[in-house]
């Protein structure tokens, strides 16, 4: 096997994290990973030597990801259902998380796609402001504005959650 | 060591390794002289912990078959030199764009491309494939047997040097051909087939594009179509395979043609 294919193959771990957190059900992460990784073999001439697999391979998943939103939002569908909505969808059984971990993971899916993207290539994987504008493409400035907003918007939803939480406890 | 105002946009930067080391030390003064901010910090370090920990699991978890598969499984399409060649330049020029994401395939309008000529082209090859592919004894006007005839008939009829691509590396084998109308031109249709009766079929028109681009098309639950227009003619291959079986057939089968136009 060639070392380009090599490099492919060990990023599919961080590709499929980052899928998973952009669209929290894992048979559907998993498709957007294939796909992607299916366009990156018929592109395998673009790469570039020396260029990052994985800033190459997250460029590709993030476009694909994006059309995929815009499809979404257009045929209206549950890209991103309320919070409340999203609580009365069981989590697939095999997908073990704590309730602190649900929550996160629920609230995460709750705030813009946009907006998850840049949290996550910072927060999650470890991108540098430029390494993540770079491959979002947009200026480093709305990166930044989405990271904050995002972070922002992220807490709010916690705290809602916390508090309707409280409120159950003490409605029993 | 600077001197500036912080802000809650400091408050990220620190968090995400973004602070100039010269301004740490005066960052985190600003940040001890102000409760509120101290907190949102320390609720976003901590919604971070969170975040890492909710998906520190999938990196441990087993890389599914279907996916390594495609890494190592699909062998790279064999090329000759000049279809090797005619790929790259088609690849760079075309933007060959293999779209769309599981059950949410980016349809032919996802580049808002209802009405162009793309999604005619797409649209008509993917309803003439539907249409023949599903005849056993009436699939094609004239059968493999008689290639010569069929590529030079179709060649006329068309306007374009056709060669009927060699798809055996992909397993499929020449069936024949049809002639289509085509808006307000007409398109050469070949049909392949496999050992096992699957079909694909290749749709070529002489249209009279400028622009070049490429994508792909898709219906629900249908065939599949990627298609290409360049200046002077527009190709799509249709058919059900895996969209990784369907794109190596298509590369193969574009870089033939082209080479074949261009001879």
């Amino acid at each position: 096997m060639d070392e380009k294919k090599a490099a492919i193959l060990g990023e599919i771990p961080r590709l499929r994290r980052y899928a998973r957190s952009l669209l929290r059900d894992r048979d559907s992460a998993d498709d957007l990973v294939q796909d992607c990784l299916e366009r990156a073999l018929v592109r395998l001439d673009n790469w570039q030597t020396g260029e990052s697999p994985r800033r190459w391979l997250f460029t590709i998943m993030h476009h694909l990801f994006i059309d995929q939103m815009r499809k979404v939002n257009r045929r209206g569908e549950a890209a991103m259902l309320p919070l409340e909505a999203r609580e009365a969808q069981a989590a697939p059984a095999e997908q073990v998380e704590s309730i602190a971990s649900r929550e996160i993971i629920d609230a995460l899916q709750a705030i813009s796609p946009d907006r998850r993207a840049a949290l996550v290539m910072v927060a999650i994987e470890g991108f540098s402001y430029a390494e993540a504008a770079n491959i979002l493409g947009v200026p480093a400035g709305t990166l930044m504005s989405r990271i904050a907003r995002g972070r922002d918007e992220l807490r709010g939803l916690l705290d809602d959650a916390a508090r309707r939480r409280a409120i159950r406890i003490v409605e029993k | 060591m600077t001197r500036r105002d912080f802000s809650e946009r400091d408050i990220h930067m620190a968090l995400d390794g973004e602070l100039p080391v010269d301004e740490r030390v005066a960052y985190d003064a600003w940040l001890e002289a102000s409760p509120e901010m101290k907190a949102r910090s320390v609720r976003y370090v901590a919604d971070r912990a969170a975040l890492r920990a909710a998906f520190a699991g999938v990196l441990d978890e087993p890389v599914p078959a279907r996916l390594q598969n495609i890494v190592f499984g699909e062998a790279p399409v064999k090329t000759t030199a000049s279809s090797s060649r005619w790929w790259r330049v088609a690849a760079a020029a075309a933007m060959l764009a293999i779209g769309g994401v599981g059950g949410y395939v980016a349809g032919i309008d996802h580049l808002g491309l209802e009405d162009s000529a793309e999604g005619q082209l797409a649209e008509q090859a993917i309803a003439a494939h539907v249409l023949y592919a599903a005849e056993q004894r009436h699939a094609v006007e004239v059968p493999a047997s008689d290639k010569d005839h069929l590529q030079t008939w179709l060649s006329n009829r068309v306007g374009l040097k056709l060669v009927a691509p060699d798809l055996a590396a992909q397993g499929f084998q020449l069936v024949g051909g049809r002639l289509l109308p085509a808006g307000e031109s007409k398109a050469a249709m070949l049909l392949y087939e496999d050992a096992k009766g699957e079909r694909i079929s290749l749709f070529v028109t002489a249209e009279s594009v400028e622009k070049t681009k490429g994508t792909y098309g898709s219906e629900e639950d249908g065939p599949e179509a990627i298609y290409w227009l360049d200046k002077g003619y527009g190709c799509a291959v249709v058919g059900s395979l895996p969209r990784a079986q369907l794109t190596a057939v298509a590369k193969s089968a574009y870089s033939q043609l082209v080479a074949g136009l261009a001879s």
